[in-house]
């Protein structure tokens, strides 16, 4: 079969099968809402972000190893056929990505193909805004998708933080929020109480006050405090329990990963987690010349750090609670550059990890010889996944959250 | 706090002059009441202070202090300019904070620091920076009508707000849209043809290598309609008819009740309309403030420990009471931690404040701050001695610096099942009482109640 008829196979199919319209999932949002007090519902789902910062080769990563374009457009960067790790007979995952090909073959990983939006911007500032504000159309928006996703569910009784940044670099964008606090943290530690000044080990906290009927701010302040104790505690008995038994490789993105593992599982309520490889400033994706070794070892923190991840929350059947997605601010272009390199581009694919995913390759590759500007069209909004993890993940209300109401797509399990 | 609940919907009442009476007695909780809002918390001797002077008098001190306050501001103003970073001026900004001779013009600079809320991320200019908090504090107790001017035409607000080149062919709507939407008259006073009427008054100014210029070929001197007034307008224009609509100055006054008064629940437009009426006839912000502070409503149970402090207000709280200045450049990175990052405020609707301040993992922060602040060692090293404090304020025992150290930061309001349980009375014979009474204070300082001002 020639590439282009199967090109045009895989898209029709695509369109028909994978892409149709998902029902709304079930409205974890009223039960948020109305629980008040109560105990936290533990089937509450967990959204983990990994940035890729720079803009990720998508077709270093994803390789169509068969495809002759793909062969003739990268003389120096391509990736041999018998090195990648084979997905089908057109695409395999990047030799150094073992991790995210088992992860694959298990069923824990799904590849959302050629995800943009339209006139998308090449410069990695603007790029990037427009991934963490959701709104490529309105230059102007001041807040970002989660952080507007964390507003959109706040209630005066709420006393757990629903969204945190984990990671050195300042906290994305993408976390602004209009009213919620939402904290940067770097390890578990941060959220855990010190002991007090002059003792070693944290004491027998002080009683608090009864609950003062007319004074709401009090008695939210006394309500925050004592969970605050009680989360404090939670954290610290993870910790202790699981110091020496969790397996990560030493890359900082598994650190980060396993500290989002701890929290987790010390159920404290966060339901978004905002993670982070490549650095702060423009980011290690950002290859213009000598692409092959950094990318290869980037791809590898990725893949093992995920697989690791992946790991930890199976054991404790924790996984089917948690979603994680990759962004990246673009793909790349499909031509090297002659410096080794690869310039900014367009359409790349999405990363999907957790235990509720419904496929493994989602939509079609895109061409690699219809191009927009040397880079590959996209055919999938990448608000269209945000809409998806909003509604049938979270149980937000993507509506509010992106203004409009976006197709959503059939990749959970839920 | 006695209530007089019937009275407190009563405008005239509510606002008259505050005069103690064995009902509402001048007393530590309402000295300690007056310096939360109207400073950054209160020293033992201001305190005491406070306490012989009565409330009108400690008032006018507040409004009016004595000392070399222009003095004062010039030399933090050339420290300012001097530096080369954000970083540096929300040291400063702090430092001043408490050291001020006025801390009221602190505390109102932050107020339309959330108000007329610019972002130096966006900004990118510390200079311009520097300049438009100096602004803030110019007319932070002075005309409404000087500081919207200065607004309308200040460098980093119209980067800020994506107004940097104002042409006019091309207006830029995003700055008349924030200017009457949020700066103003609030969200629904204004319609889409009066924000593109008074972006297309706008045009002519730019901002050209950090400096505002106007060049008039590329103003639109065409016939506008705003807010229901026609004319050729220019901007000074529509900030002159933005000052004359109601609304302006009701939003004002609403603002500067949950600042200074309660943000527990909305007021009564029977309360807010005097004042608002009253302030749209002059803008002047210190008889407005001034109204507020000496009110029997802000004397009253319903604004006692009825705002939450903001984490700048928790911690200088704590600096205050204990006498001394800490290292403010570790402060604003923690303070940033705990959402208020200076000169960064998230959007531009200020930080939303209140109790949105408060989640678990805020009162987390907040406590690891406390314990960091009064270690004795550490980033904020050996600055904050409460033990020191009390002996130098009279205290030779333990149990008695337990006593002052909750006047000091509680004025001794505590519900009594809490009191028991503090930690227990510090001996003398103990070898470090010092590190007692640092965890005595901590304990103090980390509970629910301090955190409301």
């Amino acid at each position: 079969m020639s590439y282009t008829r199967r090109n045009f196979l895989k898209a029709a199919l695509g369109a028909s099968t994978m892409l149709s319209l998902a029902s709304p999932g079930p409205n974890l949002l009223v039960r948020a809402a109305t629980a008040g007090t109560a105990r936290r519902d533990d089937r509450d789902t967990v959204l983990v972000v990994v940035q890729l910062s720079g803009g990720n080769d998508g077709l270093n990563t994803v390789v169509p190893y068969d495809d002759d374009e793909y062969a003739r457009n990268r003389p120096t960067l391509r990736l041999q056929p018998k090195d990648v790790h084979k997905i089908d007979s057109y695409l395999g995952f990047h030799p150094r990505m073992e991790g995210f090909l088992r992860l694959y073959k298990e069923g824990h990983l799904s590849i959302v193909q050629g995800v943009g939006y339209p006139n998308s911007d090449r410069s990695h500032d603007v790029a990037m805004r427009h991934w963490h504000t959701a709104k490529p159309e309105d230059p102007n928006c001041q807040t970002g998708w989660l952080g507007r996703a964390a507003d959109s569910v706040w209630h005066t009784k709420q006393k757990d933080t629903p969204a945190v940044f984990v990671g050195p670099i300042v906290q994305p964008f993408g976390l602004r929020a209009e009213h919620v606090i939402i904290p940067s943290i770097q390890s578990s530690d941060d959220l855990t109480i010190d002991p007090a000044p002059g003792e070693s080990q944290p004491k027998q906290a002080v009683e608090l006050s009864r609950a003062d009927k007319d004074n709401p701010l009090l008695n939210h302040l006394r309500d925050c405090t004592a969970n605050a104790r009680a989360n404090s505690r939670r954290i610290e008995a993870v910790a202790r329990a699981s110091a020496n038994k969790a397996e990560y490789p030493a890359f900082r993105l598994a650190e980060t990963l396993h500290t989002v593992a701890r929290l987790i599982r010390a159920d404290i309520g966060i339901r978004i987690f905002f993670t982070e490889l490549g650095g702060g400033g423009i980011g290690g994706f950002d290859n213009h010349a000598n692409q092959l070794g950094n990318h290869c070892s980037l791809l590898h923190h990725l893949s093992e750090s995920l697989a690791a991840f992946v790991d930890d929350l199976k054991k404790d059947k924790l996984l089917d609670r948690v979603l994680l997605m990759t962004i990246s601010e673009f793909g790349r272009t499909v031509k090297e550059n002659g410096r080794r390199g690869t310039g900014h581009g367009a359409a790349a694919p999405v990363f999907l990890a957790g235990g509720k995913l419904k496929s493994g390759l989602i939509g079609s590759h895109p061409s690699l010889t219809d191009l927009d500007n040397d880079a590959m069209k996209f055919h999938t909004d990448f608000r269209r996944i945000y809409a998806t993890v909003l509604d049938r993940w979270l149980g937000f209300n993507s509506r509010t959250v992106l203004d409009r109401q976006f197709e959503l797509l059939d990749i959970l399990n839920v | 706090m006695a209530e007089q609940t019937e009275k407190l919907t009563d405008p005239r009442w509510a606002w008259a002059a505050y005069e103690p009476d064995a009902d509402r007695p001048w007393n530590l909780a309402r000295a300690g009441h007056l310096y939360r809002r109207a400073a950054f918390g209160a020293s033992w001797d201001q305190l005491q202070q406070a306490l012989a002077d009565g409330p009108q008098r400690t008032i006018d001190m507040l409004l009016q202090p004595q000392g070399d306050i222009a003095g004062f501001n010039r030399t933090y103003d050339e420290y300012e300019v001097a530096t080369g970073s954000v970083d540096q001026l929300r040291a400063w900004w702090l430092r001043r904070m408490i050291q001020t001779p006025h801390p009221l013009q602190e505390k109102m600079t932050l107020f339309w620091h959330g108000y007329f809320a610019t972002n130096a991320e966006k900004v990118k200019n510390t200079q311009l920076m520097q300049q438009h908090v100096r602004l803030l504090r110019s007319q932070a107790l002075g005309s409404f009508r000087i500081l919207l001017e200065g607004i309308s035409q200040d460098p980093a607000v119209l980067i800020w707000l994506d107004a940097e080149a104002n042409r006019k062919a091309q207006p830029s709507e995003y700055l008349a849209r924030v200017l009457m939407k949020t700066f103003t008259l609030g969200p629904n006073h204004c319609t889409e043809d009066d924000i593109r009427d008074a972006s297309r008054a706008f045009t002519g100014w730019f901002v050209l290598r950090s400096k505002l210029r106007y060049i008039p070929r590329e103003h639109d001197d065409g016939e506008k309609q705003i807010l229901g007034q026609q004319g050729n307008f220019a901007r000074d224009d529509v900030t002159r008819i933005i000052l004359e609509q109601p609304a302006t100055s009701r939003r004002l006054v609403h603002k500067l009740y949950r600042w200074l008064i309660s943000e527990t629940e909305q007021p009564d437009e029977a309360l807010i309309s005097p004042l608002a009426e009253s302030f749209a006839k002059d803008y002047d912000v210190q008889k407005l403030v001034e109204t507020m502070l000496r009110s029997n409503l802000f004397f009253s149970a319903a604004a006692y420990r009825r705002r939450i402090k903001s984490p700048a207000e928790f911690a200088i709280g704590i600096v205050k009471a204990l006498e001394e200045t800490v290292s403010t450049t570790q402060l604003a990175n923690d303070l940033a931690d705990l959402g208020q990052n200076l000169y960064n405020p998230p959007t531009v609707k200020g930080w939303a404040g209140g109790q949105h301040w408060i989640n678990s993992t805020a009162i987390v922060a907040r406590q690891n701050l406390a314990s960091a602040l009064l270690q004795g060692s550490g980033p904020y090293d050996n600055k904050l001695n409460p033990w020191a404090v009390a002996q130098k304020h009279g205290c030779a025992t333990g149990e008695s610096a337990r006593g002052f150290l909750l006047d000091l930061f509680l004025q001794g309001d505590l519900n009594s099942d809490v009191y028991i349980t503090l930690p227990n009375t510090p001996r003398e014979q103990d070898n470090d009482l010092g590190g007692r009474i640092r965890s005595l204070a901590y304990a103090i300082v980390t509970l629910p109640e301090f955190h409301l001002a």
